[in-house]
C-alpha cells in the first residue's frame, strides 16, 4: 500500500508550475474572485423574509485566503516540504521552517460544508473502515484512497505530526496515515489533565517538542531561526489575541456575529496561525464588527434568546440551523469549540517559545477534565448573558461528548440554563434525524420561553 | 452450549480473594483496564482487582451517564461502582487506555464522586526515552497518592517483596503461553486461568499456574489466533472447539498484550516505567501498525494459525482503525482475518456464532 507508485493522487509539481498555477494564475483569479464577491455583496438587496442580517463583508476576504492555501497546497508537493498536522499541533516551528501545513481535519469540515463527506467517507467504509469511527478520519481516509476531495488535490507529506491533545482518536488516524505514505510519524504526547498542569507533564510536552524540532530540521535540510520563530510566535499571540477578542464581541446586545459564523471564520486560526495573513484578516474582522456594534446590527434580526454551542459544529447542517435557530430569535452567539483557539493566548511569550508552547499545547479544553469544561460553560453563560446551553452530542467526538450528560444535568439543576443534548455527528448526515432534531430543538426553544 | 471436559481449576471467588489479602494486611484497589504497575499497588500494601466490564452488569445505570456509542467496559463498570460493586475498596484506578476510560475517569472523579478515591495514571503512547522519564515521574506522583490511601510508605524491602512476587507472577504468565502445546487443558480453562490474573494475589496466580496438569493438550480442528481487548463470555472458546477450531495463541488486551519483558533497573519507579512500556505491541500504547502486524505474522507462523479472529467490543476505536490494514496485510501473507464485533454479556448472539463457524469453515 506504501510507496509512491502506489500513491496515484499524490503529485510532485516543479516550481515553475508552482509560480505561473499559484503564484500568478491562482492568486489573480482568486482576487478577482474576491471583489466580485464583495461587489455582491455591496449590492445585494436586503431580504426581508431573512431572519439573518446580511453577512459580514469580510468574508470575502477569508474565502480568498482559503482557498489560496488549498490552492498553494496543490503545488505545494516538490516544491515546498509539507507536514501533515493535528488541529491542536505545535506548528510554530515547522511554519518557521518554511513548512506547508495540511489540517486534515479542516480538509473533511471543508468536505463536510461542501456536503461531500458522506460519499468520500464511504470509500474509507468500503475499504473496511468502521462507521463508529470518527467521521473526520473516516472522510480524510476515503479521500487519501480515492483523490476526491473539493480542495482539488491535497499534498503528499513528508512528515506527520500528531498532537493528542484533542483526542486519542487522532493518534490512530495518524498510524494509518503513517502506514500509507511511508513516512515518519511524530507523536507530541499530552497527557490528559484531569487537574492542574503538573511539572513533570509540563516538561515531557516541551522536550517532545524539542525532538520534532530535530526531526523537522533534518527533512527540511535546514537549521530553525530563532528570529523567525519568534516572528512566528509573535503572530500566533496576535492571531490567538484578535480571535479570542473577536468571539467577546458577541457580548453585545444583539450579537453581532453567530457562532456559525465562528465556525467559519475560525479558518485562518486554525490552518494559519503563526502566519501575518491571519492577523491582518482579524483585524480586518474586528474593525467591522465594531462597526456593526456601534450601528447596532445583530447577526440576526430579533435576538430574542442568546445560547451556548458546546462541541464541534454539525457541518453539513450549519446554514439550515443558523436560519431555523434565527426564525425562533435565536441567536448561537458562542461557543466552547472556537474558544479554544483563542483562550489560552495569553500562555503564548513569544521570548519563551518552548516554554509556552509546551504550556499552551497541553492546555485546550479538549484536553481538560469534564469538570472544567463546564465550568468553562458556566463562566461563558454569565459573560455572555445566555437563555440556554445546546450540547451537540457529536457521536464522532468521543472526547468532547462523554460528560455531557453529567454537565447538562448541572446546568440545568445547578445554574437553572435550559440545555438541550443534540443527538448528531459533526460530518456524518446518516447521524442526524431531521425531525427527531427539529422537534427536540422546538422543545427547548419553549423551555427558554417558559424560563423568560 | 458444550460442556468442557477436562481439567478444572479451583479458583477462589473474587470474595474470597479480598478476604485473603485484607487477612495480610492489603486493601483492595478496584482498577480499569489494561496497563497499571501491580508491583507498585503492592508495595504500598494494595491489592488491584480489575474490572473489565463486568458482563453480567446491565447498562442501564451507566446510561444515565454516557451516550449510547460508549463502550461496554465502560457503561457497564459504571453501571457496577454505581451500584455498590467495588463497596469495600479504597481506591479506583483509572488508567488513561482510551478517550473511553478518559471519560470514565474524568466523569467518576469530577460529577459521581464514588466513595472511593478516584486515581488516575497517564500511560504515554510512544516508547521513547522521554515516554520513559514521563512515565517514571507519573508513577511517583501515583505513588504518593497510593501512600495517601494505604497510609503506607514503602521501604527499600517492601519494594524488593513486590517485585520478586509480581515478577515471579508475570513469569508464570508467559511460561503458560510458552508452555500452551504442553499443558492438558481446554482454552476455555486456559483462559480462565490466564484471567484470574486480573484478581487473585501473584502466589495465588503462580499456584494456579503450576497446578495445571502437563500432557496432550485437548485441541480440535484448526488452529486460530485471537484478536482485541477481551474475550467475553469465556463459552466463546467451548464454541469454537465445538466449530472445530482452537486457539493456538491471542493477542488479546486481557491476555497475551500483558506479558511483560523483565526490567532490572534501581529506582522502584523507573523498573516499574521501564516493564509497562516493554510489553507487546498494542494499540492503545501507540505501537505502529506495521510492527503489530509483523508481530502477528510471525507469532501466528511459529504457532500454526490458519486464520485471524478479532474479536472487539462495541465502539473500541484503537482496535477498529487497525483493522483494514491487518485483514489486507495478513490476508496478503496468507491469514484471513474475521473482524466480529460484539455486546457485553453472558451469552453469545447467534449471529455471531454464525459468523465465526462460517469463518472456520472457509479455513477447514
Amino acid at each position: 500500500m506504501t510507496g509512491r507508485e502506489a500513491l496515484p493522487h499524490y503529485v510532485e509539481s516543479t516550481r515553475l508550475q508552482h509560480f505561473i498555477d499559484y503564484e500568478i494564475v491562482g492568486k489573480s483569479a482568486l482576487r478577482v474572485q474576491r471583489w466580485r464577491d464583495q461587489w455582491k455583496l455591496a449590492t445585494r438587496r436586503p431580504r426581508p423574509d431573512s431572519p439573518l442580517n446580511p453577512p459580514l463583508r469580510c468574508v470575502a476576504h477569508m474565502k480568498e485566503i482559503m482557498s489560496r492555501h488549498y490552492l498553494e497546497g496543490r503545488y505545494a508537493a516538490g516544491v515546498r516540504k509539507v507536514a501533515w498536522v493535528t488541529s491542536g499541533a505545535p506548528t510554530e516551528p515547522l511554519q518557521a521552517l518554511g513548512y506547508f501545513l495540511v489540517y486534515p481535519e479542516n480538509h473533511a469540515a471543508l468536505c463536510g460544508v461542501r456536503r461531500q463527506a458522506q460519499s468520500i467517507a464511504e470509500e474509507a467504509e468500503h475499504a473496511g473502515w468502521s462507521r463508529d469511527i470518527c467521521s473526520y478520519a473516516r472522510t480524510d481516509i476515503g479521500a487519501m484512497l480515492s483523490g476526491k476531495t473539493p480542495a482539488g488535490r491535497l499534498p503528499r507529506p513528508d512528515v506527520l505530526v500528531c498532537c493528542t491533545n484533542i483526542c486519542q482518536t487522532v493518534l490512530h488516524w495518524y498510524r494509518v496515515l503513517a502506514d500509507y505514505f511511508g513516512c515518519p510519524l511524530v507523536l507530541i504526547d499530552t497527557p490528559f489533565l484531569f487537574h492542574e498542569a503538573r511539572e513533570h507533564e509540563v516538561a515531557y510536552v516541551k522536550r517532545q517538542i524539542e525532538d520534532m524540532i530535530c526531526v523537522a530540521e533534518e527533512i527540511a535540510g535546514k537549521s530553525l531561526a530563532e528570529k523567525r520563530f519568534q516572528d512566528v510566535m509573535t503572530n500566533a499571540r496576535r492571531g490567538a489575541e484578535l480571535w479570542l477578542e473577536v468571539l467577546n464581541r458577541s457580548r453585545h446586545r444583539p450579537a453581532p456575529m453567530t457562532a456559525f459564523d465562528g465556525f467559519i471564520h475560525m479558518g485562518p486560526i486554525v490552518d494559519m496561525r503563526g502566519e501575518a495573513v491571519t492577523v491582518e484578516y482579524y483585524e480586518r474582522m474586528l474593525a467591522e464588527l465594531d462597526e456593526r456594534i456601534d450601528r447596532g446590527i445583530g447577526a440576526i434580526k430579533n435576538e430574542r434568546y442568546r445560547v451556548l454551542w458546546d462541541n464541534l459544529p454539525i457541518w453539513f447542517k450549519i446554514g439550515e440551523l443558523s436560519k431555523w435557530l434565527a426564525e425562533r430569535g435565536v441567536n448561537v452567539v458562542a461557543s466552547t469549540y472556537t474558544y479554544a483557539w483563542g483562550e489560552l493566548a495569553p500562555m503564548i511569550d513569544p521570548q519563551r517559545p518552548l516554554d509556552s508552547m509546551a504550556r499552551v499545547y497541553l492546555h485546550p479544553i479538549l484536553n481538560r477534565s469534564t469538570g472544567h469544561k463546564l465550568d468553562s460553560m458556566k463562566g461563558m453563560v454569565n459573560e455572555f448573558e445566555l437563555d440556554g446551553v445546546i450540547l451537540h452530542s457529536d457521536r464522532s467526538c468521543k472526547p468532547y461528548s462523554l460528560g455531557q450528560i453529567d454537565q447538562r444535568d448541572r446546568l440545568v439543576k445547578k445554574l437553572g440554563v435550559p440545555a438541550l443534548l443534540l443527538e448528531a455527528d459533526h460530518n456524518d448526515p446518516r447521524d442526524y434525524a431531521d425531525e427527531q432534531g427539529s422537534n427536540r430543538l422546538e422543545a427547548f426553544v419553549e423551555t427558554m420561553e417558559a424560563s423568560a | 452450549m458444550s460442556v468442557t471436559p477436562g481439567y478444572a481449576p479451583s479458583l477462589p471467588s473474587r470474595h474470597e480473594v479480598i478476604e485473603h489479602v485484607r487477612a495480610l494486611g492489603r486493601e483492595v484497589v478496584a482498577v480499569m483496564p489494561i496497563h497499571y504497575p501491580r508491583a507498585m499497588l503492592r508495595a504500598h500494601r494494595l491489592h488491584p482487582i480489575e474490572i473489565w466490564g463486568p458482563p453480567g452488569v446491565a447498562r442501564l445505570e451507566g446510561s444515565r451517564h454516557f451516550q449510547a456509542y460508549t463502550c461496554d467496559i465502560v457503561v457497564k463498570a459504571t453501571s457496577f461502582v454505581r451500584s455498590g460493586g467495588i463497596a469495600g475498596t479504597k481506591a479506583i484506578l483509572v488508567p488513561h487506555t482510551c478517550d473511553a476510560l478518559q471519560g470514565m475517569g474524568s466523569v467518576l472523579g469530577d460529577f459521581l464522586h464514588p466513595e472511593q478515591r478516584v486515581l488516575t495514571l497517564y500511560l504515554p503512547r510512544g516508547r521513547r526515552t522521554s515516554d520513559r522519564d514521563f512515565l517514571r515521574e507519573e508513577l511517583r506522583r501515583l505513588g504518593a497518592k497510593l501512600s495517601e490511601v494505604s497510609g503506607h510508605h514503602p521501604d527499600r524491602a517492601d519494594w524488593m517483596e513486590a517485585f520478586e512476587a509480581e515478577e515471579a507472577a508475570d513469569a508464570a504468565l508467559a511460561d503458560l503461553y510458552r508452555r500452551r502445546e504442553s499443558l492438558a487443558v481446554s482454552d476455555r480453562r486456559f483462559y480462565q486461568i490466564i484471567r484470574a490474573r486480573e484478581y487473585l494475589t501473584a502466589e495465588q496466580f503462580c499456584a494456579q499456574a503450576a497446578a495445571i496438569p502437563e500432557g496432550e493438550r485437548p485441541r480440535r480442528g484448526i488452529g486460530l489466533m485471537i484478536s482485541g481487548i477481551v474475550a467475553e463470555p469465556l463459552e466463546l472458546f467451548d464454541q469454537i472447539e465445538d466449530m472445530g477450531a482452537h486457539i493456538v495463541g491471542d493477542d488479546l488486551a486481557c491476555g497475551f498484550r500483558r506479558v511483560y519483558s523483565p526490567s532490572m533497573r534501581n529506582d522502584p519507579f523507573e523498573r516499574s516505567a521501564s516493564k509497562l512500556l516493554k510489553g507487546p505491541p498494542d494499540p492503545t500504547c501507540g505501537t505502529p501498525v506495521r510492527d503489530r502486524i509483523d508481530a502477528l505474522q510471525t507469532r501466528m507462523r511459529a504457532l500454526g494459525a490458519r486464520g485471524l479472529l478479532v474479536y472487539d467490543p462495541k465502539f473500541c476505536e484503537p482496535e477498529l482503525f487497525d483493522v483494514p490494514l491487518l485483514r489486507k496485510h495478513l490476508h496478503e501473507a496468507g491469514f484471513p482475518v474475521l473482524h466480529v464485533e460484539f455486546e457485553m454479556g453472558k451469552t453469545l448472539p447467534h449471529q455471531t456464532l454464525s459468523r465465526i463457524e462460517a469463518f472456520v469453515e472457509t479455513l477447514s
